[in-house]
């Protein structure tokens, strides 16, 4: 209502997000426990010369060069990109928040670029020691990139006291959330246990002599299970920190349910393959064995990421915006003054489209001819609801969702939308939520009969639809 | 036709949490650094590539048998603009990295102090904005490609070269994109028509341009018309600083020919395009106050240093300075950047004080987190000076 909605149909604007986040953390993992990976096994075969893993491990550099500085760099100045257009008043509120804690995570990235060539284009021309340290100064760097960015995404998640407690609005606050500790420790673990799926396939495909393949799985290997256990632990203390709105959602929405199984299947199935494979099994190594196991990995990464937004809701930033980019105590205000006529972008579009509506600074709906009543409605759908709705066809879309719900059940769910505790509540007048449920009911598909066809009695007016 | 001033929120979800003359301070300076990289990708680029194709088949390693008459002189002439395309083209990855990163500032800053404008801007053109990444990755991996494909002794698959200037393209339309979102940032008064062009129900397509608007064009091509410069400043820069033993001094005299042509191509492009963005689309009343005291100086500064700059490029050649001289150049043409970053943030100011008077937020020092950033890029800084120390220690 601050800023202008984008309407992406079918898709939802913020689903831009997820889709650009997930490939981003799947490579920005990498580029911290790759990083890892390099300095240590760099050090590893300068001390035991072995020249054959040096020539490997240049030959990775390349590849973690090409993935994590072009890929996983621009689609992280990518996600900046989509907030921005499908959120801004969150992004607002947390650039204002943790400008600084970005500007601290911008040097590290400068570090980690500079580093990272260096370490790749000098590669045998530097002293042995000065090319390690260079390896471990991109290490270092990327971490800390690493813990400045989850204390802000842990921060969206549960905000602790920040926005409830008087003088707790402080950067410090915000960043050491009560879910900073245990997000950092599961995405370290993460960023190792994903870099050495990347380094399996990568050597699988490449490291031609069964020796040296067989002696990256087993130096690989440690890493990869500590990764596990770390994301283990840091998940129970995610679990145990989560606000109790993202512990009810987790626990109640059924297909929720079905991807913390999967996540717990993937990871338990990702944790075994590397224990009896490259752990015990060193020669297991095949492109299908590491193919696979990659995969297994990205799919539980993904449906990590994918859990971590879907439990956020009725929050974008916890306790901060709600998902429909209001803030929580702006909602009272809308609902005595209107939505439409409180919001910078609604209240230009009334102007236009039906100045002689509004008497007072309010929408006198007696006022409405029947189509500017539906093209308002539509107006604070797509401002209140497209966030996480559709409409008729497409993400989560309203429509099937409320399938043959008659007209006062759609009123009566508008105005008690955070019945749901999932849902931003309502925020517009009683007659707004007439003039939406007005409109949802042309995009209300009839509903199917299902049993009904059985229960009908004789002279029932009951429609069958099936 | 809705009033634009209607568009522009006026409530701050938070204060700011430094000062505006802090903000705009590093929003300044790092577009000036940014433009430096962002230049050489934007114009050096297709340069470079046309230089290639100009330097006919040949490798860029072994220099034509030198004979006496013009034919041979255009050879060699041809040879070290295949030369330096090709050096430009093998340093483009990093290039690219470091504009990539620089450019993070000038957006995290304006994001700060400019939310009220900046977002409604770029949500108005959202699919164009977006796909400005969706151009970059390609075209950062096209240039990869192509300088894959000069590993092989100068010979060149078609398809990397195709992949090359697919890749030239996609940097140009990006460059026509940005151009595109800063104006509209800029130019409030384009918001209604363009939003009511492109909605539905009041919610925005994100298929608007801003093509309509009369100081696109000139703003574009003023952009272009600095990178044409930065080009032939880097040309005489690399040769005297990076190239070391890898040229001579014929090729340092060609540079210095070279930067002095495509530096008076620079001077005239960007007098003409920036004669029309102030003559030919500025309102009466910037104009105005652009040409008045107090901003008189600023004004005439800006529109006068590609000409001090050239002068530079002009006794840098006829001395043929080395690195000192070209240093000074380099300088020189940061200066150009800068002080046109300096007034594009003045005019900008003058445009949106109508709508929002930005130095008007309320502001509240995060001083703790501010010390913490200044420190860490002292700290980064010197880590960054240390690794390239070490790798001129050990490669010279």
């Amino acid at each position: 209502m601050h800023y202008p909605w984008w309407y992406v149909p079918y898709l939802t604007a913020p689903m831009l997000i997820a889709v650009i986040s997930v490939l981003h953390v799947l490579v920005s993992h990498y580029a911290v426990g790759g990083g890892l990976f390099l300095a240590v096994e760099v050090r590893h075969a300068y001390r035991t010369g072995d020249r054959a893993y040096l020539d490997y491990l240049h030959g990775h550099a390349g590849f973690f060069i090409l993935l994590t500085v072009v890929f996983g760099a621009i689609t992280g100045v990518g996600i900046w990109w989509t907030i921005g257009l499908t959120s801004p008043l969150a992004t607002e509120v947390l650039i204002r928040t943790f400008v600084f804690g970005w500007a601290t995570e911008w040097v590290f990235f400068v570090v980690e670029i500079a580093a990272a060539f260096i370490f790749y284009y000098y590669w045998g021309r530097l002293p042995e020691k000065t090319h390690t340290t260079m390896g471990w100064i991109y290490a270092a760097a990327a971490w800390i990139s690493l813990v400045l960015i989850t204390g802000i995404t842990a921060f969206m998640l549960n905000s602790g006291g920040w926005a409830t407690q008087p003088g707790e609005q402080t950067f410090w606050a915000a960043f050491f959330n009560p879910q900073f500790l245990p997000q950092t420790v599961a995405r370290t673990g993460g960023a190792l246990l994903l870099s050495s799926l990347y380094v399996y396939l990568h050597a699988s495909l490449t490291a031609k002599d069964a020796r040296l393949r067989n002696m990256i799985a087993a130096r690989s290997a440690r890493p990869a299970l500590l990764g596990a256990v770390l994301i283990t632990v840091g998940g129970i203390a995610w679990y145990c920190f989560l606000p109790p709105s993202a512990t009810a959602t987790l626990q109640s929405a059924a297909v929720l349910n079905v991807l913390v199984a999967l996540i717990f299947a993937l990871t338990i199935v990702v944790f075994f393959l590397i224990y009896l494979g490259p752990y015990r099994n060193p020669g297991w190594l095949s492109p299908g064995f590491a193919g696979s196991l990659c995969l297994f990995g990205i799919a539980a990464f993904s449906t990590g990421e994918f859990i971590r937004e879907s439990i956020r809701k009725p929050f974008i930033v916890h306790n901060v915006v709600l998902a429909n980019q209001i803030a929580p105590h702006e909602v009272m205000k809308l609902r005595q003054n209107g939505f439409l006529q409180s919001g910078i972008w609604t209240r230009a579009f009334v102007a236009e489209r039906c100045p002689t509506a509004v008497v007072d600074n309010q929408i006198d709906a007696s006022k409405l001819a029947p189509r500017d009543r539906l093209a308002l409605g539509e107006t604070l759908f797509l401002y209140h609801c497209n966030d996480c709705h559709a409409g008729t066809l497409g993400y989560s879309a309203a429509g099937p969702l409320l399938k043959g719900r008659p007209r006062d059940q759609v009123r009566a769910m508008v105005e008690r939308l955070d019945d749901n505790y999932f849902m931003p509540p309502w925020s517009g007048t009683p007659e707004e939520a007439r003039i939406i449920s007005d409109y949802l009911m042309t995009i209300n598909p009839a509903r199917p009969a299902g049993p009904r066809h059985f229960m009908k009695t004789e002279g029932s007016a009951e429609e069958d639809t099936e | 036709m809705i009033d634009p001033r209607m568009l522009v929120d006026q409530a701050q979800a938070a204060p700011l949490p430094a000062p505006v003359w802090f903000i705009e301070l590093f929003k300044v300076l790092g577009f000036t650094l940014h433009a430096v990289p962002m230049n050489l990708w934007y114009a050096g680029l297709l340069i470079a590539l046309w230089l290639r194709l100009r330097g006919g088949k040949g490798d860029s390693h072994h220099l034509p048998e030198q004979r006496d008459g013009c034919c041979a002189q255009t050879r060699i002439a041809s040879f070290f603009a295949r030369q330096f395309g090709d050096r430009l083209l093998r340093q483009m990855p990093v290039i690219i990295a470091v504009g990539v990163n620089l450019g993070i500032v000038p957006l995290l800053f304006i994001q700060l102090a400019y939310s009220k404008f900046f977002y409604p801007a770029t949500i108005l053109m959202a699919w164009f904005w977006f796909g400005i990444i969706m151009l970059l990755i390609p075209a950062y991996y096209g240039v990869y490609t192509y300088v894959w494909g000069l590993r092989n002794g100068g010979r060149m698959a078609k398809w990397r070269v195709a992949v090359g200037w697919c890749a030239a393209i996609f940097f140009i339309a990006i460059g026509f994109t940005f151009a595109n979102g800063l104006s509209l940032v800029e130019h409030v008064s384009r918001w209604p028509s363009l939003w009511l062009g492109h909605n539905v129900a009041g919610a925005t397509l994100g298929t608007a341009l801003n093509v309509g608007d009369p100081t696109l064009w000139p703003r574009w091509l003023l952009m272009f018309g600095f990178a044409l410069g930065t080009t032939a400043v880097w040309a005489v820069f690399d040769a005297q600083w990076f190239a070391r033993d890898a040229v001579g001094d014929d090729y340092r005299r060609w540079a210095w020919s070279f930067a002095r042509k495509l530096y008076t191509v620079s001077m005239l492009w960007t007098a003409a395009a920036g004669s029309w963005y102030v003559f030919g689309t500025w309102a009466d009343d910037l104009r105005r106050t652009m040409l008045d005291w107090p901003l008189l100086p600023l004004t005439v500064a800006t529109a006068i240093a590609p000409g001090a700059c050239w002068v530079l490029v002009l006794i840098g050649g006829s001395l043929q300075a080395r690195r000192l001289g070209t240093a000074v150049l380099a300088i020189g043409q940061l200066g150009v950047l800068g002080i046109n970053a300096v007034s594009r943030q003045v005019v900008q100011n003058l445009d949106q004080r109508p709508y929002l008077d930005v130095t008007t937020q309320a502001v509240d020092v995060q001083w703790g987190p501010l010390l913490m950033f200044l420190l860490t890029f002292v700290i980064g800084l010197a880590v960054v000076v240390w690794m390239i120390a070490q790798v001129r220690k050990y490669n010279t």
